[in-house]
């Protein structure tokens, strides 16, 4: 089993002496085997001759200072005795600590790079189920949130500041109040989570308080999913698809493929089944607006979020999930063909709901894979992690109608920050400023934390103890990184605070919660799952539930009839997620993965629907529903659904740092608790002007060009041979240097039929090799530094669109074209194939970017890394040069991790077996491989030897070391 | 001895009119054409005052440039290069008048030639100036722009011999130097005039300075004109030379619409076209305010113009050969180029260029509109905007959508764009008029030679008539 270090421990665990807990580099965890001890590089391990007076001088007034300087805020928690580092720890090697991060209440077990105590870079944790190894953008992009200087600092009673002692006396007497009535007046806002410290800390409350109430709260909620498990099995299940067994899929607008939860993993088990053959799958997305999952389908089927249930009924009339009734009307030939190859799909197919659809589609869903035999094959149902009680927007309803009669004293909000996502017409900040004491936990300031009485600096989930379950219920500890970088607590912290064990410390707490499950044994097994990132055996099992088919039926009789007219249907953004991310740099600047717009939202409808409008992109509208209004811009996205606006949440926020601050505009202004995902009676007016969009895409056309390649399966048995004009060698006057004799020759793979398009690698990237964010106005002008972008195009009609997408970072041309261009020498080829950039020999004439064919290079046209804040310092990769201005930089192909593999190659006196690039590591679709195309036996060069490989702009005669593979499409013929 | 002259000049060349009015004595010429040093004109202060001013756009223009970064530009990815460059080919085709004039012309032995080399010969070199400035500012990291040239460091790193842009600093970098002797040289006569008829006792040391004591013996003479024929005779080459490597920064790059063969030979015509445009646009209200018609005459402008359609058809065929070849080499990159030139978002840009480069000079082959003179500077103008344009089309339209349309772009300039470009004109401007006010603007003694010759000519042909 690989085992991962304890933060803090320089004491190998009992038993696992032969397991060797240090390593590394995630590629030692890979191979879970260990032969490199403590040494380390040639030379770096010199001591010096002598200690000399100065120097010993020296150290003692540095260690004078910094003991001075610990005096200042003595630890709470012992959490960095790295007084005395571990043993084999060296200045300059990375370590990789387990932990994990909850997102909307799910945890994905992370593995996180720490440099001298400053975590550097996040990775997912091959051994924990919801992340196998891969990461998101939002997991990724989490980093950037601890370093981020507008964070909360300290703890303020009505802007006075408390001290942390000074807190928890003041909460212990608070809570003493509420002994009186047993707590009827005291309230807890919290936040969906599967913590099952948490859970134990709510029970000791309640025990303290048997009145309490806990109310949750989320904006993405699934209480529909909720609901509708409840018409189908008369309980509360969670449905857990595996799509590792499932040949056809129907998606009922659920965007498995993106977001929180468990995407990263199903993205893994879909794309498996993406190669051409007989294991292939077929998907179908019914769903309004065009989101990562409908581009990954194989038939999408455009449809207003209200037609969705419609067309449902009709697939799960065909397959006989429900008896048809008289009034339906016929089914179309799509339903018809879909339901058809589910029904040959027996046992093996799958339909998935999307936790925006009403509960009567989720029970449909149920139904149908009731029917269709896939529950316990496809699908299977297990008890939710996440307390049961409903999450909405209604909750914030009802607790402001308390909060209005004078029923609550005091409230404490873990929540993320519900004033801004309240419900339209509810007031929550004037509800919550009413509350005598409003305690707020936040992370930074904003809507909330304006209008509550306390407010209390939230730590990061990288600074604090903690446990959190993923989807299937596996447990997983979240270790810290770091001590808190500000003086703040953690909703654990406070929770035990009303139980006036406050300064007992997260640490102690968790241990003492995990004693009481596993017993004395603890002590042993604390340290595995600490290496391991996981408990083992936490998983929930399935559960067999009988599908209640009457009360599907009358569920979806009782459903109402979609509406006519221009619908508004909200949607989690890609980016910023509910609104969280606003503050959150690389996710403002990443390209959303269909728009291809930064720094924004926009009202999204489809091409007809704004014809009809006359409306174009970046017109500004005013959207009225319910007697409410908002202004915003709109933008046409092909393959929308008519007569629908897709309004993503989280932005227009009004109280964010200059990251967030008027960033697009609020859906949430629009968004009804009776109607939280889709309202008919939108009303869209033309207002004055037009919005400036910053987009890293404005082309999305292929123009006739040979560029990402797809076929459909049978077009792919007929024309494979095609591919070979667009690989091999190409004639050339200059005699190709040869790489063969090399031990490494570097390349790589990208998978088109595999490739999503989430863009997981940019962010990585980004994060990996300190690329600097730009800004909205620098995007606009073209000057956008990521060094991976994810290229979106769209064939076909534009109301029915093809869509692709394609991964381009520097491709390490062999014949180079950036490279006899460059005046000095400043981009140059290595030995071993990689086209380097060398940023000191740099001067900047930029001929390199004009004579590059894929336009991958990136210029620093200012010194974007002008002021950094001490904190974002602390984020800086130290293997990778912060570039300055006046600098061309491209993708390296992650150099600083094959240097760092070849040190310990050779320390332990042999071969590097395999490297990995960030993005490749983010990619939870395996869709990127890198690797050594002289080791036939790797998979990268088994990829550049697949039938579907091709180079892009092959007729140049570059000879690019990344190779694309085709895109397969598998449409389903009796559509065709 | 005067009508003679008069009539000899009339009789050449089909009737053309004569190349120096009249029949100044030796004496009078020199008055005449020196007197712009001795009697400064009016608004010479007023020009030189706006001049300054402008320069200082240039000044503000490059200070933001290093204190901020090349983002103070227009320029992105995937236009890296847009007003830098333009500019610099600009200028660069401007200077290539003057040697033109000065060395392929007297190789050739065109006497008309001899009342405008001076001219724009200073023209030449203060456009290489201009142009110079560009490639230095336009680095990211101009404080290291010294890399460019091979310098024996102790690293033991050399510039990439393989690039266009090193090139670049050798061809810049001889033609500046060469263009600066030559124009010396031929100024040290004049300038040993100016010592010899100053009128204080500083000008006479400054102008002595500059003379190299000068005395005009006939061993000066020999020495001078041995010297002046090397000098011609090494800047004919580069006249082809400079502009060929110049357009190989495009040529020997891949970029569709920049990976043509036709660059070289046909950057040289428009260098050539572009810089007697210049020197007309420059020499029309010259020859008026500094009193030079009679040295300057029709004959000169009509030649000049004649030059002008000449190398304005050679880049019309230029043009012509571009797009046949886009569309006969098949190469379906270089075709949408092309056609994206015509009907992309910067057709206005390119059909101003047709207009310009193409349709104007066709004038130029009627008589009239080659003596016309209001017509003449119209037209001058025009070519120069349209030579720019070409620049702007050539740069701009090929790098903003090349291979992967994922990666299309715009360009637009920003008003530190425009300052720079504004301020050469002006700093160009301004070392004129600093031309203008200290030196002879046409060269006198050539001027007088010519006079002689003209009036030998003359002489010898009434003999042999009789």
């Amino acid at each position: 089993m690989k085992t991962l270090p304890i933060l803090g421990q320089s004491r190998q665990p009992e038993g696992a002496c032969s397991e060797r807990p240090l390593w590394r580099s995630l590629e030692e965890l890979e191979r879970g085997a260990s032969r490199a001890g403590g040494e380390f590089p040639p030379g770096a391990a010199e001591p010096p001759a002598e200690l000399s007076r100065r120097n010993f001088v020296q150290l003692l007034g540095a260690s004078a200072a910094l003991a001075g300087l610990a005096a200042c805020q003595p630890p709470r928690d012992k959490i960095i005795p790295q007084v005395r580092s571990p043993r084999g720890g060296l200045p300059g090697q990375a370590y990789h600590y387990a932990t994990a991060l909850a997102l909307d209440g799910y945890a994905t077990g992370l593995v996180v790079t720490s440099h001298e105590g400053r975590p550097t870079k996040v990775e997912g944790n091959p051994a924990h189920p919801a992340s196998l190894g891969a990461s998101g953008a939002f997991e990724q992009a989490a980093l950037l949130d601890l370093y981020d200087p507008l964070r909360l600092e300290g703890f303020r009673r009505r802007g006075q500041a408390l001290a942390w002692r000074t807190l928890l006396a003041e909460i212990s007497k608070l809570a003493a109040a509420h002994d009186a009535d047993g707590g009827a007046r005291l309230r807890f806002l919290l936040a969906p989570d599967a913590s099952p410290l948490q859970a134990d800390l709510r029970r000791r409350v309640q025990a303290r308080f048997p009145a309490v109430r806990f109310h949750f709260f989320a904006p993405l909620a699934e209480d529909s999913a909720r609901e509708g498990s409840r018409i189908a099995f008369g309980r509360v299940l969670d449905a857990r698809p595996r799509l590792d067994q499932a040949a056809a899929i129907l998606s009922l607008d659920a965007d498995f493929l993106a977001g929180p939860g468990e995407s990263l993993r199903l993205t893994r088990d879909f794309a498996r089944r993406r190669e051409p053959g007989a294991s292939m799958n077929r998907l179908y997305v019914a769903e309004p607006s065009l989101t990562i999952t409908g581009g990954a389908a194989d038939h999408r089927f455009r449809m207003k979020g209200s037609e969705v249930l419609g067309f449902a009924r009709a697939v799960a009339g065909l397959v006989g999930a429900v008896p048809a009734s008289p009034g339906d009307p016929a089914p179309t030939r799509q339903a018809k063909a879909v339901a058809d190859d589910l029904l040959r799909n027996r046992g093996r197919s799958l339909v998935l709901a999307g936790p925006r659809q009403p509960a009567a589609v989720h029970a449909l869903a149920h139904a149908m894979n009731a029917a269709l035999g896939n529950a316990g094959a496809t699908v299977v149902y297990t008890a939710p992690v996440l307390p049961e009680a409903p999450a909405g927007p209604a909750v914030l309803e009802a607790l402001a109608r308390d909060v209005e009669a004078g029923q609550v004293d005091t409230l404490v909000v873990t929540a993320w920050n519900p004033v801004y996502a309240a419900p339209a017409g509810l007031d929550l900040g004037a509800a919550l400023s009413k509350v005598p004491n409003a305690i707020y936990l936040a992370a930074r300031e904003d809507e909330t934390s304006r209008r509550a009485s306390w407010v209390l600096a939230a730590s990061h989930p990288f600074e604090c103890w903690g446990d959190g379950r993923s989807r299937d219920g596996t447990v997983a500890l979240q270790q810290p990184l770091t001590a808190p970088l500000r003086e703040s607590t953690s909703a654990v912290d406070l929770l035990a605070a009303f139980v006036d064990q406050g300064d007992k410390g997260a640490y102690q707490h968790l241990k003492t919660f995990w004693k009481g499950r596993a017993g004395a044994d603890l002590d042993l097994l604390w340290d595995r799952w600490l290496q391991q990132g996981v408990v083992p055996g936490t998983a929930e099992p399935a559960v067999q539930a009988p599908v209640r088919a009457d009360a599907v039926l009358a569920a979806v009789r009782a459903a109402p009839a979609p509406a006519p007219g221009l619908e508004a249907a909200f949607a989690p953004d890609s980016r910023v997620l509910d609104g969280r991310f606003a503050g959150n740099a690389w996710l403002q600047e990443l390209a959303d993965p269909v728009t291809k717009i930064t720094w924004d939202n926009a009202a999204c409808l489809s091409p007809a629907t704004a014809k009809r409008l006359g409306l174009e992109n970046g017109r500004r509208v005013s959207l009225a529903l319910r007697g409410r209004t908002v202004e915003a811009a709109v933008w046409i996205v092909p393959g929308h659904a008519d007569d629908s606006v897709t309004l993503p949440l989280g932005y227009g926020r009004a109280v964010e740092g200059p990251i967030g601050r008027g960033v697009g505009f609020d859906a949430y202004r629009l968004r009804h608790a009776a109607a939280p995902w889709f309202d008919a009676g939108l009303a869209l007016a033309p207002a004055t002007g037009t919005h400036a969009f910053a987009t890293t895409q404005g082309h999305f056309t292929m123009e006739g060009r040979p560029l990402a390649l797809d076929f459909t399966a049978a077009e792919w048995k007929r024309s494979a041979h095609e591919l070979e004009e667009q690989r091999g060698t190409s004639d050339t006057i200059q005699e190709p240097v040869d790489y063969s004799k090399q031990d490494y020759k570097w390349g790589m793979a990208i998978d088109l039929s595999r490739c999503t398009g989430c863009s997981a690698c940019v962010v990585a990237c980004q994060e990996e090799n300190n690329i600097p964010v730009v800004g909205k106005e620098q995007v606009a002008k073209g000057r956008i530094m990521q060094w991976i972008r994810v290229d979106r195009y769209f064939a076909g009609k534009p109301e029915e669109p093809e869509v692709i997408s394609q991964p381009v970072a520097c491709v390490h041309c062999e014949a180079a074209p950036c490279e006899y261009v460059c005046p000095v020498n400043a981009t140059v080829h290595s030995d071993e194939g990689l086209n380097e950039m060398v940023y000191n020999r740099c001067v900047g004439t930029r001929y390199c970017s004009n004579n590059c064919p894929y336009k991958v290079r990136r210029f620093n046209f200012f010194e974007y890394r002008g002021r950094l804040a001490p904190t974002e310092k602390m984020l800086m990769n130290p293997d990778v040069t912060v570039r300055s201005r006046g600098v061309m930089e491209k993708c390296t192909y992650c150099v600083q991790r094959i240097e760092r593999a070849r040190i310990d190659a050779r320390v332990a006196g042999g071969k590097i077996e395999s490297v990995q690039s960030a993005c490749q590591q983010a990619c939870p679709a395996e869709a990127i491989v890198f690797g050594n195309l002289n080791d036939p036996k790797s998979r990268v060069s088994r990829l550049h030897g697949d039938a579907r490989r091709y180079d892009l702009l092959h007729e140049l005669g570059t000879r690019p070391r990344t190779a694309y593979l085709a895109r397969i499409k598998n449409p389903n013929p009796d559509l065709a | 001895m005067t009508p003679p002259a008069t009539a000899a000049a009339r009789t050449d060349a089909l009737e053309q009119a004569p190349l120096i009015v009249g029949t100044p004595t030796d004496r009078v010429l020199n008055d005449e054409l020196l007197d712009h040093v001795w009697n400064p004109k009016r608004g010479w202060k007023i020009l030189f005052g706006i001049a300054l001013a402008g320069t200082g756009l240039l000044l503000t223009g490059v200070t933001v440039t290093l204190a901020r970064g090349i983002g103070m530009w227009g320029n992105n990815i995937p236009v890296a290069w847009a007003y830098d460059i333009i500019n610099f080919v600009w200028w660069i085709g401007i200077g290539h008048a003057g040697t033109l004039i000065s060395a392929i012309l007297l190789l050739f032995q065109q006497k008309w030639r001899t009342s405008i080399n001076r001219f724009a010969e200073a023209m030449t070199l203060f456009a290489v100036m201009q142009a110079g400035l560009f490639p230095l500012i336009h680095l990211g990291r101009p404080w290291f722009a010294f890399w460019l040239f091979p310098s024996p460091a102790t690293l033991g790193l050399w510039p990439n011999f393989k690039s266009p842009l090193i090139w670049d600093v050798f061809a810049v970098s001889t033609y500046l130097t060469v263009s600066f002797l030559f124009w010396y040289l031929g100024l040290i006569p004049d300038l040993a005039a100016l010592r010899d008829a100053s009128r204080s006792k500083a000008q006479r040391i400054a102008y002595g300075i500059f003379a190299l004591g000068w005395r005009g013996s006939a061993r000066h003479y020999q020495h001078y004109r041995i010297g002046y024929l090397i000098l011609a005779a090494l800047s004919t080459p580069l006249v082809l030379s400079v502009h060929s490597i110049v357009s190989f920064d495009f040529a020997v790059s891949q970029l569709p619409g920049w990976h043509t063969t036709i660059f070289p030979p046909y950057f040289v015509a428009g260098a050539v076209f572009s810089g007697f445009a210049m020197v007309m646009t420059l020499m029309i209200p010259a020859r008026k305010f500094l009193g030079f018609e009679r040295v300057v005459t029709e004959r000169h402008l009509e030649n000049m113009a004649k030059v002008m359609l000449v190398t304005g058809l050679m880049v019309s065929y230029g043009y012509l050969m571009e797009h046949f070849i886009a569309w006969y080499s098949g190469n379906a990159y270089e075709a949408f180029v092309f056609s994206n030139r015509a009907n992309g978002p910067y057709r206005a840009i390119y059909f101003a260029m047709l207009f310009c480069n193409v349709v104007v000079p066709q004038a130029f082959w009627w008589r009239k509109a080659r003596t016309n003179i209001a017509w003449l500077f119209i037209a001058s103008l025009l070519v120069n905007v349209g030579m720019w344009t070409e620049r702007f089309i050539i740069i701009v339209t090929s790098l903003h959508r090349d291979y992967l349309p994922s990666s299309w772009g715009m360009y637009a300039p920003t008003w530190v764009d425009w300052s720079i470009f504004t301020g050469t004109l002006c700093f160009f401007s301004l070392l004129f008029l600093l031309f203008l006010r200290f030196v002879p603007a046409v060269a006198v003694t050539e001027v007088k030679e010519l006079r002689h010759e003209l009036a030998h000519a003359h002489a010898g042909g009434k003999e042999a008539a009789h």
